[in-house]
């Protein structure tokens, strides 16, 4: 007595359904054909903003970032008249400029949207006109209703998700593509269920009511039952297809739309890719909380030392002819409040002129920056995958620079290391090991006088060849039958019927969503057991040269807690038997064992034999049922099939009810490709300073064997393994692990320069295995604390048997400890989790459709190509970026502090000499360009020495281009080079006629000049665009510079020109430069010879090598 | 005719579209795509290093003895009056009475040869004139556009008078003029003080109209400096002028007059002051400042020393480092000095 013993025979009770339904109080019923207004329409919108909304929504959604509203807050701050620093217009400009570009480019981007949406919506579909009688008339796709009916006919797009009722295939077949929604481009197959179909075929008409789950955005998943003709027939995610998706290979299909417009599964899964921040954007914090700590120290004590300078002179302001307290004409003071008034006032203003030293513009630079160094990487070529088209992908623009520290690379293996494309090598069939492949040309059938030939042919065993074709009254020869009966029955795989250039010949295509399973149905068409059709229905199989029909009586899914599949077939001969293949750790417990036992040994001796091969393996087997089991079954079955909601969970038991007893039949091996270059881009990323872990749902065996061929595993590491059923073993192994690495340890030298893992130095190399059993007893518990220490000692990982959530936990073991950057690759649905959950997820194009790369950071078609893009663009990133950040402080704290000295000598009142539209331009114009171009031009050193040297990439590592050093450094530098800027000329000038707008030229000028010139020394590489955009912005400085003195309102009218025509400015700036430089030029240099990072000799390395090739080509010619 | 294959033959060759050889989306090669653009990459070896700092060294002492040189040839003289020229205690109140006698003499004895133009400035101490209160108090409208006149709401309290009528200059600026004169005698010779062409000229033709005339300038209760002729458009005031362009620093030096006339040494000169000027209510100085011009304006030896010590720093940084590199050689591109080779 099961949980579904039969209890009323007859239809599946409506009011439990029902009930179920109501319970869940959430389902939306749907009459075919009458298009219901209660539900969305189908238009959509992307567009965020109509004309009238644009002005408010977008300066909403722009002022959700913070740093704009520290913008409106100054400009506020500067429109209080007792306040203002700048004119107002001046103090408006730089945020209505950022506020004004971020806004057309919003506008620009929402047009298109509005174009796109009206194109979508404006698109046609033939749509059932109520009240006729099959008349189907074109409707635009925004006025369809749901439970509307819909024509779409092959190669068009669905206009919205609906089940499907009828199409062109008598049995309710189809086939769509869902490219547009996962990125998976092979076939799915779906099917209207054989009532609709019927009753369509029938009158040309369908009626019915359909209730099905509300809206969501499970693309996988869908739960609905339609009443027709007073049955209740089941509808799963089979019968359902939605919008976006195209039909392919059917003449026509016919649907009711169920979701609609916004309710699209397509359009509520329409969320953007991933938001991450960062390493070096969130270490940037920690300076902005710093460079905060000194503008308020620097208002503080411009405010205070104006409040003295009050107070000393208080007594004199009335007569005093620059200060003029009294209003003579009011008899009143004029614009003081006394000195605590006076004090604050200036403190406001203080934050006002020094605000710049926080530099907002930063954030935009870096935004800029990331999108040229994206553009740089898609068009690189080196990262162009030829077999699959594909170009390497951005999809997260902010954390380009952590490629450029990464510590820990966490890669799946099917499809990521491997090519995922499955060959059939061996079997092992009842105790029987079939192994000695020859390639050969694989069997045809013949239909309707034409030649189908499977697309690819598998090495083919003549034994087992022999066996098949002569004998099949032999037993042993049935069970061979069986076998692959088993392979080519027991999957979802769909063939396709291509034509060829020969009329004659058609190439057989299956389809499959598993790359095993179209390994498994090409094996056993090479042997002639040739899977020729699949309906929802039944299959057709060409067993031997004759054609037999199996019907598909029932399908129970793989899934990854059961890790096997099974089906129930109706056999020509009446029989109805239970074929399931899995994994052997899942198959072995629900096999027969006392029946042959010598049989399963066997098999499992092979199927050792064919992992530590590097082999994947799968076993297969079968049950006969009898009559009263499989009734049994089938009425659970059906119950459990027209249930709409917690159907999963029924089924699962359903499935392990009835697979048990199981017969083994044997075993398949199948050989997993190893992709292009994957054992030496491993090991450049281990050179590199990267440990590479590999998590795998594979086997233990399979996983050392792939291991081993990818080099991660060599013949001397010391391995540890942990593969334990309990708590208590997996904490003694984890123990024993422990001190095993502390043995390690005290061998190891002490005093190396870098932290050298304990394993590497002493000689021996630990690897760690873990099985996911054991990470069972492990992630979430105490235990993760003793995996840390033991993983962390070891220099290779591998996880073994990791289900998906596992592949986080172990991510996260490491992210959460530790400082280092982890990195996780992967190409199927099952490393989503690990990639959303690693500092950086790089998806891979592969064979495992989109999910993976929706979920990623960073797309790109080949492992090997993590080489290129750490190592040479990560490392770029990273250098440039943090030099980026570290000189945008740098500049603008010079220039903050030129203000700030001035203000020591205008009694405290923050005049600025420079006028305040250089003021503002210094960020927006003077300054910022170059270090843009800078960010996404220079390259330290070029991809072949990079790359020839791996251990280059240490300096991201070691946050070589971005600590507090290096801030306090430039910090200094700044101070040394505003002392110079401000203090030269005002000794040279003291008790001059200078005016203060003269002064301030030069000022502005010189500081302008000191910060190019010291991006100038710091730029490695100089192209021409480099070139014009350092020595342009002085050019546009100077430019500018006339063209304020030259607007004759302003009171620097002409100070410009007369100041330049002085012999003095140009000694001045001349002697300005050079010593501000002088420092940071001395230390370059001391540095650069003395303390040599290693960046600096892989330049000089590039540089030599450069000059040795010239010097041998020039003794060639001699 | 098999019923069981009905879709079999009109499955066309869909699934291979994305495999056509023409729609590659491979990126263009290119030199910029590549980022392989020519480029130029400085190192900073030894012979750069020192050469650098030994060019910079050998361009800018000759530069320091030029400059110091010119600085030199300058010839100053500079007499600070404030308190001389007050012979009571009470100086505020002295200075505020209009009708005390304000005339002081000062005399001074000339070191060395001056040669014309001689430049006499007049030089005052602790008046911020780059005062955040005082700088914004003017309206340059004004004093271009007669149509602007009544653009004095960035010049109070010195903007109207009490019934409402704009003071033309306005603002604090234009009010606080200064207001002392110099005669000049040499030898007891009176000598002419030239006091045109002082303000710039782009000042004169296009920041001060030439119909516009001074009006109720100076008539509030609180006199700050001079009075202006109200028949002499502005842009003939230079003083004025010279004064409203204020000076960057508290203690400045501006234009009162040329003497074209060469004064020989030992020669006595006697300035009668009028000591009009009210430096004393916020304890500052003034001083009259007589001078010759060079090439680097005025008497001026700090740009010298700093060109000297800056040039010497940098020929010495240049043996400094000659030095180290003699002491410490270091292989240039050695990949044995990479960090784990070593």
């Amino acid at each position: 007595p099961g949980p579904f013993r039969p209890s009323r025979r007859d239809q599946p009770d409506p009011s439990a359904s029902e009930r179920e339904l109501h319970e869940g109080g959430e389902y939306r019923a749907v009459a075919v054909g009458e298009p219901s207004p209660e539900f969305a329409g189908n238009a959509v919108r992307t567009a965020k903003y109509s004309a009238l909304t644009f002005l408010p929504r977008n300066l909403f959604e722009q002022f959700r970032r913070l740093s704009y509203v520290y913008f409106l807050a100054i400009t506020v701050l500067n429109q209080l008249p007792q306040v203002a620093v700048f004119g107002r217009g001046a103090s408006v400009l730089p945020l209505a400029f950022v506020l004004f570009v971020t806004a057309v480019k919003d506008a620009y981007e929402d047009i298109r949207r509005h174009r796109s949406d009206r194109r979508e919506n404006n698109r046609l579909a033939a749509v059932l006109a109520p009240q006729t009688a099959g008349e189907y008339l074109p409707k635009k796709w925004k006025h369809i209703r749901v439970g509307d009916v819909v024509r779409v006919a092959s190669n068009e797009t669905l206009p919205a998700d609906m089940v499907l009722l009828a199409t062109s295939d008598p049995t309710g077949l189809a086939h769509v593509q869902t490219v547009n929604l996962d990125g998976e481009t092979n076939l799915k197959t779906r099917y209207a269920k054989q009532e609709t179909q019927l009753s369509f075929s029938h009158d040309g008409h369908v009626a019915g009511m359909l209730h099905c789950e509300r809206p969501n955005r499970n693309i996988y998943g869908f739960q609905a039952n339609l009443e027709i003709d007073g049955k209740r027939v089941s509808l799963g995610p089979s019968n359902i297809v939605l919008r976006g998706c195209e039909l392919k290979n059917t003449t026509w299909a016919i649907g009711v739309v169920v979701y609609a417009g916004k309710e699209t599964k397509v359009m509520l899964n329409n969320s953007g890719p991933p938001s991450k921040r960062s390493r070096l954007e969130t270490q940037l914090n920690r300076e902005t909380v710093i460079l905060s700590i000194m503008l308020i120290g620097m208002c503080i004590t411009a405010s205070v030392l104006a409040g003295i300078w009050l107070l000393n002179h208080q007594r004199e302001l009335e007569f005093t002819q620059f200060f003029r307290e009294k209003d003579y004409t009011t008899g009143k003071n004029y614009n003081y409040y006394g000195i605590g008034m006076q004090i604050f006032v200036t403190f406001l203003m203080a934050v006002i002129v020094y605000q710049v030293i926080i530099p907002i513009s930063l954030y935009i630079s870096m935004e800029l920056v990331r999108l040229g160094q994206a553009y740089f990487m898609g068009a690189d070529n080196d990262l162009y995958d030829e077999s699959s088209r594909s170009r390497f992908q951005c999809r997260a623009l902010n954390i380009n620079e952590d490629l450029g520290q990464i510590k820990y690379v966490f890669s799946d293996k099917t499809g990521t290391l491997t090519e995922n494309k499955m060959e059939f090598m061996c079997a092992s069939i009842h105790g029987v090991d079939y192994s000695s492949g020859k390639p050969a040309c694989g069997s045809s059938v013949v239909v309707d006088d034409l030649l189908w030939t499977p697309k690819m042919a598998v090495r083919t065993d003549p034994q087992l060849l022999k066996l098949l074709n002569n004998d099949s009254s032999n037993e042993e020869a049935k069970l061979v039958l069986e076998f692959f009966l088993a392979l080519a029955a027991c999957n979802t795989i769909v063939p396709l019927v291509l034509d060829t250039r020969d009329p004659k010949q058609k190439l057989i295509d299956y389809q499959g969503e598993s790359p095993d399973e179209q390994a498994l149905a090409y094996a056993a068409a090479s042997y002639g057991i040739v899977l020729v059709e699949r309906t929802s229905g039944y299959v057709v199989i060409d067993v031997l040269g004759d054609r037999q029909r199996f019907d598909i009586l029932g399908l129970h899914e793989f899934d990854s807690d059961r890790k096997r599949m099974s089906v129930i077939v109706g056999c020509p001969d009446k029989t109805v038997k239970l074929y399931v293949k899995g994994a052997d750790s899942s198959m072995f417990g629900i096999i027969n064992k006392s029946l042959e036992l010598d049989n399963v040994r066997a098999t499992e001796a092979h199927l050792h034999k064919y992992s530590s091969l590097g082999l994947r393996t799968l076993v297969v087997g079968m049950r006969e049922l009898s009559q009263p089991e499989f009734e049994e079954w089938q009425l659970a079955y059906e119950k459990a099939s027209t249930a709409v909601l917690g159907r999963g969970n029924l089924l699962r038991s359903i499935a392990a009810n009835v697979e048990c007893n199981i017969h083994i039949l044997g075993a398949s091996g199948i050989e997993d490709k190893l992709q292009d270059g994957v054992p030496e881009a491993i090991e450049s990323l281990r050179q590199a300073g990267m440990k590479v872990w590999i998590l795998t749902g594979d086997k233990q065996e399979t996983a050392i064997s792939i291991g081993y061929s990818c080099k991660l595993l060599t013949n001397d590491m010391t391995q540890i393994v942990i593969n334990n059923n309990s708590k208590e073993s997996c904490k003694r192994s984890l123990e024993e692990a422990l001190a095993r690495t502390k043995e390690h340890r005290v061998a190891s030298s002490i005093g190396s320069p870098y932290p050298v893992l304990a394993s590497e130095s002493s000689g021996t190399v630990l690897a760690l295995i873990v099985d996911g059993n054991s990470l069972v007893y492990i992630l979430e518990t105490e235990l993760q604390e003793e995996l840390f220490k033991v993983a962390t000692e070891c220099s290779v990982v591998l996880c073994c048997r990791v289900a998906p959530l596992q592949k986080a936990g172990i991510v996260a073991l490491i992210k959460n400890r530790t400082d280092d950057m982890t990195l996780a690759i992967g190409d199927g649905a099952n490393d989503v989790s690990m990639i959303q959950m690693a500092d950086v997820g790089v998806g891979i194009n592969g064979q495992e459709g989109g999910q993976a790369v929706m979920a990623s950071d960073f797309s790109m078609g080949q492992f090997r190509f993590l080489v290129p893009l750490l190592l040479v663009h990560g490392h770029w990133n990273y250098q440039r970026m943090g030099y980026m950040i570290l000189y945008n402080f740098y500049k603008n704290a010079t220039f903050v502090l030129v203000l700030f000295w001035y203000v020591l000598y205008t009694s405290f009142t923050l005049t600025t000499a420079i006028t305040e539209w250089s003021s503002l331009l210094y960020t927006v114009l003077y300054t910022s360009l170059p270090t843009i171009v800078v960010g996404i031009l220079d390259k330290d050193l070029s991809k072949s020495t990079l790359l020839a040297y791996p251990k280059l990439y240490g300096s991201g590592q070691r946050n070589e281009k971005y600590n507090l050093n290096l801030f306090v450094l430039n910090m200094l530098e700044a101070l040394w080079q505003s002392l110079v800027v401000f203090y030269i000329p005002y000794f040279a000038y003291r008790q001059s006629t200078i005016g203060m707008s003269s002064l301030g030229d030069l000022w502005a000028l010189a500081s302008v000049i000191v910060v190019n010139m010291q991006l100038a020394m710091d730029i490695i590489r100089w192209n021409w665009i480099i070139h014009v955009f350092v020595w342009g912005t002085i050019a546009a400085t100077v430019i500018c510079l006339f063209v304020i003195d030259s607007i004759w309102v302003l009171p620097g009218y002409g100070a410009i020109y007369h100041i330049m025509g002085q012999g003095l400015f140009w000694l001045l700036l001349l002697i300005i430069v050079v010593t501000a430089m002088v420092p940071h030029f001395a230390i370059k240099a001391f540095s650069e010879h003395f303390v040599p990072s290693d960046i600096q000799i892989g330049r000089e390395i590039e540089k030599f090598e450069a000059l040795n090739q010239v010097l041998s080509v020039d003794s060639y010619y001699q | 005719g098999d019923p069981g294959l009905p879709s079999s033959a009109m499955y066309p060759l869909e699934m291979e579209g994305n495999s056509n050889p023409k729609t590659t989306n491979k990126p263009k090669y290119s030199k910029f795509t590549q980022q392989e653009l020519p480029a130029c990459k400085p190192l900073l070896t030894p012979e750069i290093v020192i050469a650098a700092f030994a060019l910079i060294g050998a361009l800018f002492v000759p530069i320091g003895l030029a400059s110091l040189h010119a600085s030199r040839q300058v010839v100053e003289l500079v007499h600070r009056y404030d308190a001389s020229c007050v012979p009571v205690d009470d100086k505020v109140g002295f200075i505020q009475n209009s009708r005390t006698d304000k005339t002081c003499t000062v005399t001074m004895t000339v070191p060395k040869y001056m040669k014309s133009p001689i430049h006499v400035y007049y030089l005052i101490d602790g008046f911020y004139q780059n005062h955040r209160r005082y700088v914004r108090s003017r309206s340059d409208k004004q004093l271009r556009y007669k149509s602007a006149a009544h653009l004095t709401s960035d010049c109070v309290p010195e903007g109207d008078t009490a019934d409402h009528a704009p003071i033309v200059p306005c603002g604090l600026v234009a009010w606080s003029l200064f207001n002392d004169t110099y005669t000049v005698r040499v030898n007891g010779v009176v000598t002419q003080v030239n006091k045109k062409d002082i303000a710039w000229k782009s000042d004169k033709n296009n920041k001060f109209g030439k119909n516009i005339y001074p009006s109720n300038f100076q008539k509030g209760r609180l006199i700050g400096g001079a009075t202006l002729n109200e028949s002499i458009p502005l842009s003939e005031q230079e003083d004025l002028i010279v004064w409203m362009r204020t000076a960057a620093l508290p203690t400045f030096r501006k234009l009162y007059g040329r003497i074209e006339k060469d004064i020989n040494a030992n020669d006595n000169v006697t300035v009668v002051i009028q000591n009009n000027y009210n430096t004393y209510s916020f304890g500052g100085s003034k001083a009259l400042v007589l001078s010759t011009a060079s090439w680097i304006g005025g008497k001026n030896n700090f740009i010298g020393i700093a060109y000297l010590t800056i040039g010497g720093l940098c020929l010495s940084l240049a043996m400094g480092f000659l030095v180290l590199y003699m002491v410490k050689r270091r292989n240039f591109g050695d990949p044995s000095n990479l960090s784990w080779n070593r």
